[in-house]
């Protein structure tokens, strides 16, 4: 790992000092040494505080919607996940690939800052390699195959409906409508998201059983074939949401219906919601 | 829930129809004086692909028992294209319904066409069944 | 002093559960919070604090103010909501407790006094449990709190390995010091000293900081906030709400609930303008608030060193980071 940093460090000097970027997002040690929150470098000068361990969980991508019109290039670090987050923002038309330099980082992944085994959001990871990138540090990191992909999703669905509810209720009911997991999936980058729209009507300021699952599920709806995995918004929830359990169950049922499906692999593959055939399955209509 | 009120409980059930074809079977059904059950609420909509995710789980919250989306016939959309999209929007969401743990007799989405009147009429009829044995909707509780 | 065994403990929960609600810091599906005691969870006195802060007993997340019905555009009904009880919050630890004063002094003082918290705040019993560890994440004595107890509780209790120490500092305490009396035993022992591990310098900051509205420091740190509410809703100090109304018809009701300067939309106005409208203006508000506004008016700091939003801050933004920044910049000079 810390081979990685000298390279992130160098390179980060070279594009700064060449004029290349603006400036380059990526990750620096906080207070504690399980710590590793994302990092603004703006000059040369600052580059030694990058670093590249196994606390880097944070997604860089999402501050691209900052500064949609920059003045200058915008580097940044990109690991497998933060470069499909990347592709999503591209296709979603939110930011430019012209305005980006991806500094591609080959990641083995990450380790829960609580517990120190490697973090819940790696565990399924079938994307280690960033997929887009200008250059590229690390090795490639060989991608195997994730059969429990959909393991919990499975466990679930064998409940009765009176179980499934029970269950999401209790998970539900500990939602504190913190919005963090919209603020940090890349998905979710609707200019004015329906949450902030509550004298329309669709979802109520309260904190409740009923408000909260209305936001959760839909908010599971609104990415369903967009979201490309990254798990970042189990990782910031702070009451421990299962939301990951929600969004796979969505992409497992896409699967099904509509054919094997990956969101963001590459800027050009419409998602499946968007499109149609018109010899689609038809179950019960 | 008391017995009185348990026998006086009707279930509400929220039609979104399209309005050039459920809208229209259903419009026959009574010019023909078919009999179909009171409870259906009927919604216009200009096509089924206008009816979004959202209002089914918001009709749930605020106190449907079921929810029934009719539209065209896939290939006679009056717009084309819009009923492709109910199709894979409904099918997703259906399963999301069941997962969160609503029954998933519940919610229902079905192709009715301008002269389908009966089948419109079995369909409500079906569904207010389905849903008086299950009971009311006591999930995604009201907002009250 | 009186003391109380920790094996006995629970007769003395049951005692005062009789007359009022009693909130026990437990796990309630695996969130650490205050909870109706006998409620589903279980009991945690050893953890150093809970995850949610005890402020939703006098502030409730959602709490409705009146609720209307109509007929005919005549008002038939109208209930203004007093949802107040008694309560006793047991457990809460110093920091807390100073959270509760800060709270008071927002609700209670500067000529208009909030009833909904009144009523509640009226009928509360604080019985704070003094530390005896530290989280790596609390900084409570730099912020000017004592770990070992708060003069402003009704009971002050401390940790003496097998048994709580147990003393009344008011009237209202006195009462429940009383009720507990066939429990109490007379036993030497005084209370380990604890201080915390992290440690920062607030000297100055709120004189410091009025001198720095325009700094660049704010563009600085605020670079990889993502704007949620996760540090406004798990500090035990932040008080701010927004008001709505639901409607259904002919019934409806008014209510208020938590809201947090770090949405973009919180300080919105009609038309669009926002005077807030990146995160820079937000997070400047927020530390600003916390470690000068709160000082000039009411001569406290409002943030009491907790440490919940280190902890739980998805992106790691740091309050004690920022004010040794504070100490290392010249206010007008660039960083």
């Amino acid at each position: 790992m810390s081979d990685t940093t000298v390279k992130m460090r160098d390179i980060a000097k070279d594009l700064l000092d060449k004029g290349t970027v603006h400036y380059i997002i990526g990750w620096e040690k906080g207070r504690f040494s399980n710590q590793s929150p994302p990092a603004f470098i703006t000059s040369a000068a600052h580059a030694d505080r990058l670093i590249w361990d196994e606390y880097c969980l944070a997604s860089t991508a999402k501050y691209l919607l900052d500064d949609k019109f920059p003045a200058g290039k915008i580097g940044i670090f990109a690991r497998g996940c933060d470069a499909r987050a990347i592709n999503r923002l591209i296709q979603d038309g939110q930011i430019n690939r012209e305005n980006i330099y991806i500094v591609g980082i080959c990641c083995s992944g990450m380790k829960d800052p609580a517990t120190g085994n490697t973090a819940d959001k790696c565990q399924h990871c079938t994307h280690p390699n960033p997929i887009v990138y200008d250059i590229l540090i690390g090795d490639p990191v060989p991608e195997t195959d994730k059969p429990e992909r959909f393991k919990a999703i499975e466990e679930l669905e064998k409940l009765s409906p009176d179980e499934k509810h029970a269950y999401w209720s209790k998970q539900f009911e500990k939602c504190i409508r913190c919005y963090a997991c919209r603020n940090v999936c890349p998905a979710c980058n609707c200019r004015e998201c329906f949450v902030d729209q509550y004298r329309v009507g669709w979802q109520g300021k309260q904190n409740n059983l009923a408000e909260n699952q209305l936001f959760g599920l839909t908010r599971a709806y609104h990415i369903a074939d967009r979201c490309i995995e990254c798990g970042e918004c189990a990782r910031a929830c702070p009451m421990d949401l299962p939301l990951m359990e929600l969004n796979r169950k969505l992409i497992k049922d896409i699967n099904q219906l509509f054919g094997p499906y990956e969101a963001s692999l590459d800027t050009e593959t419409t998602p499946p919601l968007a499109k149609y055939h018109l010899k689609d399955l038809e179950e019960f209509m | 829930m008391d017995v009185i009120e348990e026998q006086q409980w009707e279930p509400k059930i929220l039609a979104f129809c399209c309005n050039w074809c459920a809208y229209s079977g259903a419009d026959l059904a009574g010019l023909n004086r078919m009999k179909y059950p009171e409870n259906i609420r009927i919604l216009r909509v200009p096509c089924s692909a206008r009816v979004n995710p959202q209002f089914i789980l918001r009709a749930f919250q605020k106190g449907a028992d079921g929810v029934l989306v009719a539209g065209c016939h896939p290939g006679d959309c009056h717009y084309a294209t819009g009923n492709y999209y109910t199709r894979r929007r409904f099918q997703v969401m259906k399963r999301l319904l069941e997962y969160s743990g609503i029954d998933p007799r519940r919610f229902q989405a079905k192709w009715v066409s301008g002269a389908e009147a009966d089948k419109f009429r079995a369909t409500v009829t079906k569904l207010c069944e389905d849903v008086k044995a299950i009971g009311p909707s006591r999930k995604l509780g009201g907002s009250k | 002093m009186k003391t109380i065994a920790k094996s006995r403990i629970n007769e003395a929960l049951a005692i005062l559960a009789k007359e009022s609600k009693l909130l026990v810091p437990m796990k309630v599906n695996g969130i650490s919070k205050y909870a109706p005691w006998g409620s589903e969870g279980t009991i945690q006195f050893e953890e150093v604090n809970t995850l949610l802060p005890p402020k939703d007993t006098l502030f409730p997340h959602t709490e409705k103010m009146y609720s209307y019905k109509i007929a005919n555009q005549e008002i038939t009904e109208l209930n203004i909501h007093d949802d107040s009880a008694p309560q006793i919050l047991f457990g809460v630890r110093p920091c807390d407790m100073q959270s509760i004063k800060c709270m008071d002094d927002v609700f209670l003082t500067k000529s208009y006094v909030d009833d909904f918290y009144k009523n509640k705040r009226e009928k509360l019993i604080t019985i704070c449990i003094g530390c005896t560890k530290t989280a790596p994440t609390c900084f409570c004595d730099s912020m000017g709190v004592d770990p070992s107890r708060h003069e402003a509780a009704d009971v002050q209790m401390y940790d003496l390995g097998d048994s709580y120490g147990i003393e009344a500092q008011t009237e209202a305490g006195q009462t429940v010091v009383n009720k507990l009396q066939e429990l109490m035993e007379d036993q030497a022992g005084d209370p380990t000293a604890v201080s915390c591990t992290l440690k920062v310098d607030a000297s100055g900051i709120p004189a410091k900081l009025s001198t720095m509205f325009e700094h660049p420091i704010w563009k600085e740190i605020s670079r990889k906030c993502i704007g949620c509410g996760t540090c406004t809703y798990l500090c035990p100090t932040c008080y701010c709400f927004d008001m709505e109304t639901t409607n259904n018809g002919n019934e409806g009701y008014r209510f208020r609930c938590w809201d947090s300067c770090m949405f973009s939309e919180y300080s919105r106005m009609a038309g669009g303008h926002n005077p807030r409208p990146s995160k820079n203006e937000r997070i400047r508000n927020r530390f600003l608030h916390k470690l000068e506004f709160f000082n000039e008016r009411y001569g406290k700091n409002l943030c009491v060193g907790c440490g919940r939003c280190i902890a739980k801050c998805p992106v790691n933004v740091d309050i004690t980071l920022f004010i040794d920044k504070l100490k290392e910049v010249a206010a007008d000079e660039p960083v």
